[in-house]
């Protein structure tokens, strides 16, 4: 078949499938992954040496859980996919298709958002904690009202970093049935010899990690210039 | 309110960073605590700031014991003290306005109350209309006054200032010093100023005590430490503010060698022509210098007095009858 007869309109719908798909996957699992990884980032911040910025330093803990967070990050995202089947299974009652490949994603961001957000939060100026804790602030006051919000251009950077860290991981979660771009780029791309499917899913994922890019890059600077 | 320290200490390792220090620090002053950097002085703040908990010892707000309290009281008796910061350490995330109003949101006060005092804190350290200024835009001594007007945001009854003008340029720590001493006044604060400026301790404080290796080495009016300082390291903090010291002078080979310390009426009279004329003693001045004290002038002198040994102790006799305050240098071995 001719290179450019594939492009038609069949192929078109179909990568306007696959591409809305991955936005689903992607949205919810940045959602997730986040509201997994911020607790944990921030605890291991607050955990941390005193040297390192924590401000309830407690070793035993920050090992133990940083430990857990590594071994999280260093497991391949295809087999931690496979591992985490069976609860993709219990919770939305599938292990494959978009809905069932959001639980994996988020799981396997998670630990990854929550270095992304205690380097962040490193970054907080010492003194500007001292001085907080200095005007008798509580623990929490102190997280909500001076680290999270101090940290904040920062933290965009991060959530950007995580939103294209999982275009790419969603890509990858179609070579086992997760729907989306991957899904179509292996299906029909690779399995079926159609190049005009893969590059259109190429170039689709290369405008949405641009346009992520762009936009956090944008809110970003924003924040910071009103400093 | 006042401050009382027993026997405070405090280890880093086998570092004693504050080894034994009792200090009574009068409710109402400008008390200045100075120190080189490693004299412990940072670590002392922190500890009566309760900031840390000493190793030992005791810390007294009046008569209630601070250094032993619970998290929870930890933090309410912090709600009562202010306290301002080197690097001012003010939150970038907020506007001027909004980092005055800090302190008093964590204690969960009215917002139309809260708005209120922002406005008269701006206008008392001098920044009407600049509450929605980002902190960047604000410059060293107006971030100081942020910084101020955030500390005294509570209304605290003592304010902590950390070498609050050691990044300053000298006239804005002048005005940073002279906006201390008056709401100082106004406010009838207890100000504990920790400083490596003597000029600091000169300008704005009404007591010091000095601290060298974790100890306190003198302690004292500002005036009497000026006049007749005791320790070698209160006399290094003097000599480099006037720039008059025996390590710039060149001593000749005869006769005594002596430091004169000046003060008050003393400085308006002839001395050394008077002194000179009664014991016929000659003097060679090596340096002098004068300056001014909390309104009272102290001048300081490094002199070689001859023409011999006999006549430069008459002199010297004669000098301290008048009131002067003398030190006679050692002669080094040639």
């Amino acid at each position: 078949m001719d290179f450019l007869s594939q492009f038609d309109a069949r192929m078109f719908s179909l990568v306007a499938e696959s591409t809305w798909q991955t936005v689903v996957m992607v949205f919810l699992s940045t959602i997730f992954s986040m509201i997994l990884g911020l607790p944990i980032g921030v605890l291991l911040h607050v955990t941390s040496s005193e040297e390192q910025g924590g401000i309830i330093p407690h070793p035993v803990f920050y090992n133990v859980l940083s430990r857990i967070v590594n071994i999280l990050r260093s497991f391949p995202f295809i087999i931690l996919m496979i591992v985490l089947m069976p609860l993709s299974r219990l919770i939305i009652g599938t292990s494959i298709g978009t809905m069932a490949t959001v639980i994996p994603l988020s799981i396997a961001a998670a630990p990854f958002v929550a270095r992304i957000i205690e380097s962040s939060l490193k970054e907080v100026d010492p003194g500007v904690v001292q001085a907080a804790k200095a005007m008798g602030s509580t623990n929490w006051q102190i997280i909500l009202k001076v680290l999270i919000p101090e940290a904040l251009p920062s933290l965009v950077s991060g959530v950007t970093l995580t939103i294209i860290n999982l275009i790419g991981y969603s890509a990858m979660a179609g070579a086992i049935g997760g729907g989306g771009l991957g899904d179509l780029a292996i299906r029909y791309g690779y399995q079926r010899f159609s190049p005009a499917y893969m590059v259109s899913a190429v170039v689709v994922i290369i405008v949405m990690v641009e346009l992520i890019q762009f936009i956090g890059d944008r809110i970003s600077a924003h924040l910071i210039s009103k400093r | 309110m006042e401050i009382r320290l027993r026997n405070l200490r405090r280890n880093y390792g086998s570092l004693h960073a504050v080894d034994d220090v009792s200090l009574d620090i009068p409710s109402n002053t400008v008390y200045g605590i100075i120190g080189k950097s490693g004299a412990g002085k940072s670590t002392l703040v922190r500890l009566v700031s309760m900031l840390e908990k000493p190793d030992n010892g005791e810390v007294y707000y009046d008569d209630k014991r601070v250094d032993n309290l619970s998290k929870k009281e930890l933090i309410e008796e912090r709600r009562h003290i202010g306290m301002i910061f080197q690097n001012f350490n003010l939150f970038s995330s907020r506007s001027a306005a909004d980092n005055i109003a800090y302190p008093m949101e964590i204690c969960h006060m009215d917002k139309d109350h809260i708005r209120k005092r922002t406005e008269e804190l701006l206008s008392l350290v001098g920044l009407e209309g600049r509450g929605k200024a980002p902190i960047s835009t604000l410059s060293g001594g107006q971030k100081q006054r942020v910084a101020i007007a955030r500390a005294l945001a509570i209304n605290p009854s003592i304010l902590f200032c950390d070498e609050a003008t050691s990044a300053l340029d000298p006239q804005t720590t002048r005005a940073i010093l002279a906006l201390i001493k008056e709401i100082q006044k106004k406010m009838n604060l207890t100000v504990v100023m920790i400083t490596h400026q003597m000029e600091v301790v000169r300008d704005a404080c009404d007591r010091v005590a000095v601290l060298d290796s974790g100890h306190i080495v003198e302690e004292g009016l500002v005036s009497d430490i000026f006049s007749s300082p005791k320790s070698d390291v209160t006399k290094d903090f003097l000599s480099s503010l006037t720039n008059v010291r025996e390590s710039i002078v060149r001593w000749s080979r005869d006769g005594g060698h002596f430091t004169l310390r000046f003060r008050g009426s003393s400085t308006d009279e002839p001395i050394i022509s008077t002194v000179s004329s009664e014991t016929g003693a000659v003097f060679n001045i090596r340096a002098a210098g004068v300056q001014n004290v909390n309104g009272e002038e102290m001048g300081v002198m490094i002199t070689d007095i001859g023409p011999d040994e006999e006549t430069a102790l008459k002199a010297a006799a004669l000098l301290r009858k008048m009131g002067v305050v003398i030190e006679e240098e050692k002669k080094e071995a040639e």
